[in-house]
């Protein structure tokens, strides 16, 4: 499945699910086709999840907030692991990511 | 759309209707054809005109020369016999005394004879007064003895006596010779040069004449004095008769004009030799006025004013009428020789340059010349021909004896030649005016004809277009209901036939289209009804949802700290930037402040927007409640704080949350709590500090019991320092370029101004970051709070 804009790139390959560009929709209810996208890969009930938001240039609150949501979805399933990979060289991700760690402490976290 | 012409300008516009084309096209082709034929004809005229005056100049001036030859050798024979008598005349008297010198005897018979015969006698009388013997008037001839033949007594020496004797036969013989040939004025013998006595037939007053006319001539010998060379001359030719320029003895003297008789003269002498032939015996001669030669040259006539000229070798006219002396442009001017006048008229001296460049033709040829002179100031054309006389000795004074070859000259006018070719050139030029108006009138009259006949015949050949025009006029007009009448088979018929079936078409299509307009307008009308209803209610929601978003934003704004709370804190100089992406924003800050202590808060909720303004709203409220309560632990604060908030986000089911921090200040400390951006430290010496507080807190608002991850830092902040508080609007704000400000340029810039006031440091940052913005959208709510120690 794939979400593609001029602006962002979101889309899986099997249970990892890539994110690329600059996110800035507005609210809650813009983020919501991309909720349901992540949704779709927990209901093939995997081992794990892969978020891969290494060319993800920009996320905005919202967006961070969707990440926290999911996170907390993914705690009704204790089976489910998930890795979150980031990348050093994008400001945002070292500020808010380890906040999934603390929702989840199932949660991976590998920023490069 | 090109605004077609009606058809009323279709047939009134002379250039553009199709019948005016067809008549001019027929017109100009006929035109062509006749100026073409025309043209060729008149060009065949004006040739045999040209031809035909070629021809006749041609052969008038054939005859013309043939006729002036002929009649110039005719009269240079007549002139050349007229000489040869007088020739003869002189001859013959010449040989006469020849004779009688050569035989003494018979001379002195003669003599004795002749004395019998008073008549022959010589009564002798001596001028004491001038100095000269003559006989007596009366006899038949005069004869002078000058005085240097004389003694001082006025006697005639013995010789001198003698010598006059024995020229008594001239009272025998010349009378004989005067009254026959030509008309003489005189004949004379002179005495050789010791004895130059002169006789001279008929009488005169020879002497007195003389004196008259030639002083000084009695002193000087005869010879010498009238005739200067001659003699010498002559003598020459005894010792070398080839050396005469003409084979005869008699010479002519240049005309001038007689002592005796103040005629003009020409004279013809003819010299006397000794009998053993050795030496001159003197002359005799005969003088004829040059009237009698004018008689001959004047006698000619050619043509109406043609005329004829005598002229001598050195080209000096010796005769000639005035009319002629004004053609040749010569005039007469007397010249004055040792003895005789002269006269000098000579061609070469014409004011007439093509005359003066005449030249004579060799001998016995005749040369005819076309020379151009003027006439009452007009150009006019003369031919002149020329013949000379046969070779004569001519004896001019102080030059001796030389060749003459006189010269006949006639002079035609070319008009009157060709008085015959101009009357014909006139009948030609008139002829060919004749033709050339004939064939104008027929190419204008056939042009009339053709023009007619096409105008008659396109009326019949454009009918069917003028119809068709017609009907396409009042087709533009919206009159669909016409047929236009088909007649015959041709391509018109044809165009018609199919313009008959467009019109009815058109009809067709405009009767339906009429309908169809009807029903679309129908629709168009009821779905315009639609969309003005759906506009109204739209407008209606749009007004309702603006009214909403005022009050959140308004309610937002009043809860933010007012100039009061910024100011109303002892230690603390607070100034703070407040800038929404919408009309609500969803960045929250406050400035708490009960004596002794301060609490000032920064937070970011997801979003913006009214569920994120009032979110922002409840979070103050419960904020405020708390500091009110006096909770003084940070992280006690916090938990209360998000456990409120996180069960009104359950209950809103916003699904928002946010960042949240809180900084205490309390006796030079600042106390932090909360997980939002870096708190940034600037201390009094510019040195900057930042404070991470991911570790502080967690997001409010996403998880029921956060109390694991609260915790606090405490560091010092006196005099001087000064700390920033901001929302990700700065530091994500993007450039056009899409550069993010980053927090290193926040520090920058703050360090800058970092020693002015809270309001200065505020403004500057401010206006840095909108110089980073540039033209690029804020994307975000942007918040600034400077904290400044006082």
């Amino acid at each position: 499945m794939e979400i593609k804009t001029a602006e962002y790139n979101v889309w899986t390959e099997g249970s990892t699910i890539h994110y690329e560009g600059t996110l800035r929709l507005s609210g809650t209810d813009a983020y919501q086709p991309i909720l349901d996208l992540m949704q779709q890969v927990l209901v093939e009930k995997p081992q794990n999840v892969v978020l891969d938001l290494t060319q993800l240039e920009f996320l905005n609150s919202s967006g961070i907030n969707l990440l926290a949501k999911f996170t907390i979805e993914l705690r009704k399933h204790p089976d489910v692991a998930m890795k979150v990979l980031g990348s050093t060289r994008i400001p945002w991700q070292s500020k808010s990511l380890p906040n999934l760690q603390k929702l989840h402490k199932g949660v991976e976290l590998l920023i490069t | 759309m090109t605004q077609l012409p009606d058809s009323g300008a279709v047939r009134s516009s002379v250039l553009t209707s199709f019948r005016a084309k067809f008549v001019f096209l027929i017109g100009t082709a006929v035109l062509l054809s006749l100026l073409l034929s025309g043209g060729v004809a008149l060009w065949n005229v004006h040739k045999l005109s040209r031809d035909a005056s070629a021809e006749i100049e041609s052969g008038l001036s054939k005859t013309t020369e043939e006729y002036l030859t002929r009649y110039i050798d005719m009269t240079a024979q007549r002139a050349d016999m007229m000489f040869a008598r007088t020739f003869d005349q002189v001859t013959m008297l010449a040989q006469l005394t020849q004779g009688l010198i050569d035989d003494p005897k018979l001379d002195r018979d003669l003599g004795e004879f002749l004395a019998r015969y008073p008549a022959f006698q010589d009564s002798m009388s001596y001028n004491a007064e001038k100095h000269w013997m003559q006989n007596k008037a009366g006899e038949p001839s005069v004869i002078s003895v000058w005085g240097y033949l004389l003694d001082s007594a006025g006697a005639m020496r013995a010789d001198v006596a003698e010598a006059v004797r024995e020229t008594g036969f001239f009272d025998l013989v010349v009378p004989a010779l005067m009254g026959t040939g030509q008309n003489k004025l005189q004949m004379y013998y002179v005495g050789p040069k010791s004895v130059p006595i002169m006789r001279t037939m008929p009488y005169s007053d020879q002497a007195q004449t003389f004196d008259k006319l030639y002083p000084g001539h009695n002193e000087s010998n005869f010879w010498d004095f009238f005739f200067p060379g001659v003699y010498e001359a002559w003598q020459g030719w005894v010792k070398n008769p080839g050396i005469r320029p003409a084979d005869s003895d008699i010479t002519i003297a240049a005309p001038y004009i007689d002592a005796i008789t103040g005629k003009l003269i020409v004279s013809y002498f003819h010299p006397l030799y000794t009998k053993s032939r050795d030496d001159v015996a003197g002359m005799v001669a005969v003088d004829i006025t040059l009237e009698q030669l004018t008689e001959l040259v004047q006698g000619v006539k050619i043509a109406d004013t043609g005329f004829a000229f005598l002229a001598q070798q050195n080209g000096n006219v010796l005769t000639v009428n005035t009319t002629g002396e004004a053609l040749l442009g010569v005039a007469q001017e007397s010249a004055t020789g040792a003895g005789v006048t002269g006269i000098n008229r000579s061609l070469s001296k014409s004011r007439f340059k093509d005359i003066a460049a005449l030249r004579m033709p060799g001998a016995n040829e005749t040369s005819i010349i076309h020379v151009t002179v003027e006439k009452d100031g007009m150009p006019e054309g003369l031919l002149v021909a020329m013949h000379p006389l046969p070779v004569m000795n001519l004896w001019q004074p102080n030059t001796g004896i030389v060749p003459e070859r006189l010269m006949l000259g006639f002079v035609v006018p070319d008009r009157e030649i060709y008085e015959p070719l101009y009357a014909a050139q006139e009948e030609i030029d008139n002829a060919t005016n004749r033709i050339v108006k004939g064939i104008l009138i027929s190419v204008v009259g056939f042009l009339i004809a053709v023009l007619a006949a096409s105008v008659l015949l396109s009326r019949r050949f454009t009918a069917g277009l003028e119809a068709l025009a017609d009907a396409a006029g009042r087709l533009k007009r919206s009159d669909y209901n016409i047929q236009v009448p088909v007649r015959g088979r041709d391509e018109v018929a044809q165009v018609t036939a199919a313009f008959n079936q467009m019109a009815l078409d058109i009809r067709g299509h405009t009767a339906t289209l009429e309908q169809r307009v009807a029903d679309r307008t129908r629709e168009l009308a009821s779905a315009n009804d639609e969309i003005q209803s759906l506009y109204e209610k739209l407008r209606d929601e749009n007004v309702r949802m603006g009214a909403e978003l005022d009050v959140a934003r308004r309610i937002q704004m009043m809860v933010l700290p007012n100039a009061t709370d910024l100011n109303g804190i002892p230690d603390l100089e607070i100034a703070s930037y407040v800038e929404p992406a919408d009309e609500v924003g969803g960045d929250y800050y406050d400035v708490l402040y009960a004596p002794g202590s301060a609490k000032i808060g920064i937070g970011d909720v997801t979003g913006h927007g009214i569920e994120s303004g009032v979110l922002m709203i409840m979070v103050q409220s419960v904020g405020r409640a708390l500091y009110e309560r006096g909770v003084d632990d940070p992280c006690a604060f916090l938990e209360v704080l998000n456990t409120a908030i996180y069960k009104n986000v359950e209950r809103t089911r916003t699904g928002k949350h946010l960042s949240l921090a809180f900084v205490d200040y309390s006796e030079d400390r600042l106390t932090i709590s909360g997980q939002h951006e870096e708190a940034i430290v600037i201390r009094k010496d510019g040195t900057a500090e930042r404070i991470d507080t991911i570790d502080l807190g967690f997001p409010i608002g996403l998880e029921a019991n956060i109390q694991d991850f609260l915790s606090s830092i405490v560091l010092p902040f006196s005099e001087g320092d000064m700390l920033l508080l901001y929302t990700d609007g700065i530091t994500e704000a993007e450039s056009e370029d899409g550069t993010l400000y980053g927090i290193e340029r926040l520090i920058d810039s703050a360090q800058r101004v970092h020693q002015r006031s809270a309001e200065e440091v505020k403004t500057a940052i401010i206006a840095a970051l909108r110089a980073h913005i540039g033209k690029q959208k804020v994307h975000d709510d942007i918040t600034l709070v400077v904290v400044k120690h006082r």
